[in-house]
């Protein structure tokens, strides 16, 4: 801290400030009027609730929609190409009141690809899960809360691509979200990223970077309530997430608190067509 | 450590002592006193339901101003629909006459809004770059940037070297 950080802090500590008239009366009141939630959660000694917790720890359950054998039998249709769905969930439900789990895990059939999304996903899950578990039991007769919810969308199912989208929120005095999507050309039945769109050797990162940025700086002009972090903002991932739009067009996706304060949630961008056409395969 | 959850009492109690930071932070990411008060009430009444997720007693004022920041975006997000003269770009500095010193507080508000909220927490309530950070769920790269230009802003408006 420099000599006029210490001058600013004394001027701060100095100078009266300006609080509205009554402010404090009307702070007093609030308090006085709080009262206990109606849905506070449940509270066990602590010894109780680690040997419930314990016992509960095992419960984890993991129930199929489906029978495997239907699964099986609507995986093995012949087709031309790959025709991709969801043939299973698995959810996994956990809450003990203070820590919740609600992950539900789609499983594909209908290909190769979906196969290799299948593993991805059930990867991604896994570690989550256990995660959840360590921090559980870390906790043990302790009172915060966390929470844990995994949700998936099909966001295009089209006789050419399929996208499944994967939502995943975790919460604590705050919440976080991040989102993964899975891409399958049904043509080819490969597993795409946004990098498998454009040919080899061109610039499309630093182009599609360019528009993020623009569109960045334009919103911040324009509203004052939205912002962003030009600063951090170097480019975009190769293989940053992505979907496409009901209209088709590229849409750019940024974790929370990647790009912009929490408060903007997950950044999107849409990128017109004629800013990247050129380098598509 | 298991931290026993803050009786209502204590929660008053501190709520009482962080009264001014609370509406100086509000007040410092929304552009009015009645929009700043009523996010101060409503976070609050949420800390209040939520005290059980404050692990660390000391912690209470960087903990309550993190759950108010969110609930002033939350009415930013609101407002995104509709058109706030008053919130749009940097103010100008109120006018004083040659003798009138500008004040601190007049000086910050005259700042661009996403550099007021960093400054205030900074310099009137003594936060650390990562409380800060934590409180307005920015990173701590850009609570520095915002600092440094909010620092340079303010040395123009008081006329300090």
């Amino acid at each position: 801290m420099d000599q006029f950080d210490e001058m600013m802090r004394e001027r701060a500590k100095n100078e009266p400030f300006p609080l509205p008239e009554d402010y404090a009366g009307r702070v007093f009141a609030v308090c006085t009027a709080l009262e206990e939630p109606k849905t506070k959660k449940r509270k066990r000694p602590a010894a109780r609730w680690t040997a419930w917790a314990a016992a509960a720890m095992a419960l984890f359950i993991a129930v199929p929609n489906l029978s495997p054998t239907a699964a099986a039998a609507m995986a093995e249709i012949p087709v031309l190409g790959a025709v991709v769905r969801v043939v299973t969930f698995r959810a996994y439900t956990y809450d003990d009141g203070y820590h919740s789990a609600e992950v539900t895990v789609p499983e594909l059939a209908g290909g190769q690809a979906a196969q290799e999304v299948n593993s991805r996903e059930q990867e991604y899950t896994d570690r989550l899960m256990a995660q959840f578990r360590e921090t559980c039991e870390a906790e043990l007769g302790q009172e915060g809360y966390y929470g844990l919810d995994v949700t998936d969308t099909v966001v295009t199912d089209s006789d050419t691509w399929f996208t499944l989208r994967v939502d995943t929120v975790e919460t604590r005095a705050d919440s976080g979200q991040t989102s993964r999507f899975y891409h399958i050309d049904k043509a080819t039945d490969r597993v795409m990223t946004l990098k498998d769109l454009f040919l080899e050797d061109t610039d499309y990162v630093d182009v599609l970077s360019g528009e993020v940025r623009r569109q960045m700086e334009e919103q911040s002009g324009e509203d004052d309530t939205k912002a962003y972090f030009p600063e951090e903002f170097t480019a975009i991932d190769p293989e940053q997430n992505f979907y496409f739009d009901r209209d088709g067009a590229l849409v750019l996706v940024f974790d929370q608190y990647t790009i912009a304060p929490g408060y903007m949630g997950m950044p999107e961008f849409t990128i017109p067509a004629e800013v990247y056409a050129d380098l598509l395969k | 450590m298991t931290q026993a959850v803050m009786d209502k009492e204590t929660f008053c109690t501190r709520i009482i002592g962080c009264q001014e930071a609370m509406f100086r932070t509000a007040r410092a990411i929304l552009r009015s006193d009645e929009d700043a008060e009523d996010a101060v009430q409503e976070a609050i009444c949420t800390a209040f339901e939520r005290r059980d997720s404050l692990r660390d007693a000391e912690k209470f004022k960087p903990w309550v101003l993190r759950i108010l920041a969110n609930k002033c975006y939350d009415v930013c997000r609101r407002r995104q629909s509709t058109v706030d003269l008053d919130a749009v770009g940097e103010l100008p500095a109120p006018e004083t006459d040659h003798v009138q010193r500008l004040s601190l507080w007049q000086a910050v508000l005259s700042l661009s809004g996403e550099l007021r909220a960093p400054v205030t927490l900074f310099y009137y309530d003594g936060l650390s770059i990562r409380e800060i950070s934590r409180v307005l769920g920015i990173s701590e790269a850009a609570v520095k940037t915002r600092l440094f230009r909010g620092r340079t802003r303010l040395r123009e408006l008081l006329n300090e070297k």
